[in-house]
């Protein structure tokens, strides 16, 4: 197995490949450890993602699809630890193994710039006594050494400008922005630096509605922008996936039992997991929103028609 | 001293759900248990031991020997006793004054973290203005004011001005608390507010009672042996303080009469330290984010982790026992 | 909340405080049954060390002076008014001296021990703690133990035992006082240069326990914070160890500002019982003395002073604070 330890080459746009692969996942096992004996969070996973595809990531809570998200964007740190699995993107193959602190060091230049991380909840992902330029700035030297704080400011306002969010944001601190506005500012963060792949852990978990709608709406054209050029989308929320993701895994107990596109494994689930799961989701039926709608206007629901008054 | 006067650690952590689930007491905690219960003991030991603390069994300052282990005071008193009576009568009023500080805190914390509103604002305030002035200047002046000082009044002395620390870090936790849930639910059934207080609300705040608890026993003590060695303690009773009180007036330190005025400094240090240390442990117990694990277990699983890593790598080891053989069903269609 | 809210609301309460401390200062004296100037003239005079006469002009001078023959809430005033012009009144044991000319004396000593001891202790507690989170592993066990250890210890028992160490058994340092026999105090380098030796040990017994009480605290913050959010995410982004702790002690420091604030009371509390173990000449030596002849204008004019200096720092802390903390300096400008 080769260990890739050069940092990978700075993304530069227009060298992508719109079709075709963009990574592959071998073998990941993860386990918690700290007590007598280790628990297994990812029992053996792998998966592909293509160029420009959003990938659907679904479970339970306890499935394991949060730790895989966090193995993948290299950020396990004790007491997770990765006990193998490997990412190939852009000819490069790293390994995601991670037992040490060396382990997580080594990491640190694929961590922002080559995988990229939409944590869950933003509200305290960002330190109290730090302005959002500051950070900005940090996040871009710890990968371009050298960049000055003008140049790092100038390409977040261009980024800002683009997914029209106010530039004024850069002066504020974390506790003079909305919820909504602290995760849409990470998620520009999060992909300031071009990341190949976004692996994006609940951001709609902790929104309202409109907000919600906000942030996907982002996702979506970030990708059309090739800022990045594959989503992780883990998320227990079904129908965001269904309506956001290309391509949707169903995680169980550490492993993927199920991986297909999106339309089909809705409408077709085949392992009896993923059937138990979509049923437990209530899609109401047009039939169902019928009835609905007359018991809100007061009346009984219109009783199905009978076969004798069919006739 | 500088004790801190508040739990050594950031009073808003959350509280845990079910703080008895998971005990992990470390060397720590049995390291300052045995210190506390060995100080305890010495205190008790002066009912058993044979000579009494007010007997006149030698001269001034006769050095440790002849039936004295620790040589005769100022007065000509066997200094072991005089230190044993000390010690039980040092306890007393930590615990006493301890209890009272704790009982006030707790409620008045309780109170204002709970009910919130413009009477919380009321009571943090006037906790503050009690926490800004310092305690031992409050306890000077009222023990001046009194004719005659005994062991309860100066615990009672130290216990209405130390609680102000507590009630601070308990109506943190208490206007966290009062926010959750369930508390609501208890509140729509009807519950009134004493009860919510004391059935819901009181469990949560128990470990920071408890730890609040230790810290004003150890505070106390130190309190009361600080007004003694300034002439302020109880008249007519040995207490730590004012062994060390008379141990200087009589120059035992430049005399080097060491055993007059060692035995209680010791004593007095193992009391504060020990007790820190027991609420710095159940702080670990109660907090994990405090928690540092256990260095030889961690050892041996990091151990056990490589090993199974480098056999994965190398591709011995098969799948673990469970994992489901049958290749994952992909949808008519195929992946990209 | 922002900065001028802020510095408004902790004004205000600070006054609140300043009016209760002054209040008390002069109401617990005086809650002393019966006539208190009867009862402390009549110990002087048991004394043998006042005639009659001076004890008639003792006794006029105190009526005069304070008005006891009129009501209290009229003495007050008085109290007050004398208060803010500067005159602390007249010493009883050491009459006719005044109190003013007293305290002036013993003052400078203790400033002069105190406020480095504090400045240093904090900036290197602090430094020693940090250190010690971010190290982790032996390093940091050992530290929080005896930084533990030491920051438990009553600041005069760590002064009994260097006192007794270094002083007495290994005689590096001299065995109490301020300065050598026969020298009298002035700005002159000689003298200053002889006093420079016993200081050291004064000095030594504060800064060596705040620095331990800095650095648990300081501990305890970092370690919480490592724990945080904001550091898995800078993590997350690649972002270097260095920067990011950088944001842990911005953060950590905040809470660290606040406890300065009582740490500083604690001090200049244990302070005056340190003077006491090395016959040191300052502001406690003199309490001590008042305190066992009853001088009543001295115990109060120190009273006075420590409350107003501690109040006065803690409000100093307070508000810089305020500037520091980002969330009371920027307004909450409400983005949506």
């Amino acid at each position: 197995m080769s260990h890739a330890t050069t940092p990978p080459a700075p993304a530069s746009a227009g060298t992508k490949d719109r079709s075709g692969l963009l990574a592959r996942v071998t073998d990941v096992r993860s386990v918690y450890g700290g007590g007598e004996q280790d628990f297994t969070a990812v029992d053996g996973v792998s998966l592909e993602l293509g160029e420009g595809e959003i990938l659907g990531l679904a479970g339970e809570s306890g499935c394991g699809k949060t730790t895989l998200g966090n193995t993948l964007a290299m950020i396990a740190a004790p007491p997770l630890y990765v006990l193998s699995g490997t990412l190939e993107i852009d000819d490069e193959v790293i390994d995601l193994s991670t037992l040490s602190p060396a382990d997580v060091k080594r990491h640190r230049p694929y961590r922002g710039s080559t995988v990229s991380m939409l944590p869950q909840g933003a509200m305290n992902a960002i330190s109290p006594t730090v302005r959002i330029r500051s950070l900005v700035h940090d996040v871009m030297r710890a990968h371009r050494t050298g960049v000055s704080k003008d140049e790092a400011l100038d390409r977040a306002r261009d980024r800002l400008k683009m997914l029209e969010m106010p530039v004024r944001v850069l002066d504020s601190y974390a506790h003079q922005l909305s919820g909504g506005m602290k995760q849409r500012v990470i998620t520009v963060i999060s992909t300031l630096l071009d990341p190949r792949l976004l692996i994006a852990d609940e951001p709609t978990s902790a929104l309202d509605v409109s907000s919600q709608r906000m942030l996907v709406e982002m996702l979506l054209a970030m990708v059309e922008q090739r800022i990045m050029s594959g989503v992780v989308f883990v998320t227990h929320d079904l129908p965001v996936l269904s309506q956001v993701s290309d391509k949707l895994a169903i995680m169980n107990a550490g492993s993927i039992v199920e991986m297909g596109p999106t339309r089909q494994l809705v409408e077709d689930p085949q392992h009896p997991y993923t059937k138990k799961l979509l049923s437990s989701v209530l899609d109401p039926t047009a039939e169902t929103r019928e009835r609905g709608r007359d018991r809100a206007r007061g009346g009984a629901p219109a009783p199905a028609p009978s076969t004798e008054e069919a006739r | 001293m500088s004790t801190p006067n508040a739990p050594v650690t950031d009073e808003k952590s959350a509280p845990r759900s079910n703080p008895f689930r998971s005990f992990n007491f470390s060397t720590r905690f049995w390291v300052s248990l045995v210190i506390v219960v060995a100080v305890v003991v010495l205190g008790l030991a002066g009912f058993l031991y044979p000579t009494g603390s007010g007997e006149k069994v030698g001269s001034l300052y006769d050095a440790p020997g002849g039936g004295l282990p620790l040589g005769t005071d100022n007065f000509g008193h066997d200094v072991l006793a005089v230190l044993m009576a000390g010690t039980r009568t040092s306890l007393i009023i930590g615990l006493v004054a301890g209890t009272i500080a704790t009982a006030i805190g707790v409620a008045v914390g309780l109170v204002a973290g709970f009910v919130g509103g413009w009477l919380e604002e009321v009571l943090m305030g006037i906790t503050n203005v009690v926490l800004a002035i310092p305690s031992i200047i409050v306890l000077i002046l009222i023990s001046i004011s009194l004719p005659q000082s005994s062991i309860w009044s100066l615990a009672v002395v130290i216990g209405i001005t130390a609680w102000p620390w507590t009630a601070r870090a308990v109506r943190a936790q208490a206007s966290s608390v009062a926010t959750r849930e369930h508390i609501d639910v208890a509140r729509l059934s009807g519950a009134r507010l004493p009860s919510i207080l004391l059935v819901d609300v009181l469990p949560y705040i128990l470990s920071y009672a408890v730890m609040a608890f230790v810290l004003q026993v150890s505070g106390a003590i130190l309190a009361e042996s600080a007004l003694s060695m300034l002439g302020l303690g109880p008249s007519g009773t040995d207490s730590l303080g004012t062994q060390l009180h008379w141990a200087l007036a009589f120059q035992a330190v430049a005399t080097g009469a060491w055993w007059a005025f060692l035995p209680p400094t010791i004593v007095l240090t193992l009391v504060s330290f020990g007790f820190l240390l027991l609420q710095a442990s159940l702080d670990e117990v109660f907090n994990p984010r405090l928690r540092r694990g256990k260095k030889k277990q961690m050892k041996q699983a990091a151990a056990r982790r490589a090993k199974e890593a480098a056999a994965l790598a190398a591709g011995e080891q098969a799948p673990a026992a469970g994992a489901d053989p049958r290749p994952v069903p992909t949808s008519a269609g195929g992946a990209a | 909340m922002n900065l001028g809210r802020y510095i408004l609301q902790k004004t205000g309460w600070y006054l609140v405080a300043l009016v209760a401390a002054v209040g008390l200062n002069f109401l617990l004296p005086r809650l002393v049954p019966g006539n208190p100037v009867d009862v402390i003239v009549s110990n002087l005079t048991r004394g043998g060390s006042i005639t009659g006469e001076q004890q008639q002009q003792i006794y006029e001078t105190y009526v005069a002076e304070f008005g006891l023959d009129k009501p209290l809430w009229e003495q007050f005033f008085t109290y007050l008014g004398k208060v803010f012009t500067g005159d602390l009144g007249t010493s009883f044991a050491n009459y006719p001296a005044s109190v003013n000319d007293l305290v002036g004396q013993a003052l400078p000593w203790s400033v002069a021990v105190q406020l480095p001891a504090i400045l240093i202790g904090w900036v290197l507690g602090n430094l020693v703690g940090a250190i010690a989170a971010f190290r982790g592993g032996n390093w940091d066990r050992s530290v929080f133990t005896s930084s533990l250890f030491l920051s438990s210890m009553p600041y005069y028992c760590l002064s009994i035992l260097l006192l007794y160490v270094l002083a007495v058994v290994a005689g590096v340092f001299p065995v109490g006082g301020a300065y050598s026999l026969g020298l009298t105090p002035e700005l002159s380098a000689e003298f200053l240069w002889d006093a420079v030796s016993y200081y050291w040990l004064p000095f030594l017994s504060l800064v060596i326990v705040f620095i331990g009480g800095q650095a648990v605290g300081m501990r305890s913050m970092a370690i919480y914070e490592l724990g945080g959010d904001y550091v898995n995410y800078a993590r997350a982004m690649g972002i270097r160890d260095n920067t990011i702790t950088k944001y842990i002690f911005r953060n950590a420091m905040l809470p660290q500002i606040t406890g300065l604030a009582l740490s500083i009371g604690t001090l200049v509390g244990g302070a005056l019982i340190t003077e006491l173990v090395f016959n040191y000449p300052g502001v406690g030596t003199l309490l001590f003395n008042a305190i066992s002849q009853n001088d009543y204008p001295v115990i109060q004019a120190i009273t006075l002073i420590i409350t107003v200096a501690v109040l006065l720092a803690n409000f100093a802390v307070e508000i810089v604070y305020g500037f520091v903390d980002p969330r009371i300096r920027a307004a909450k400008s409400g983005e949506k």
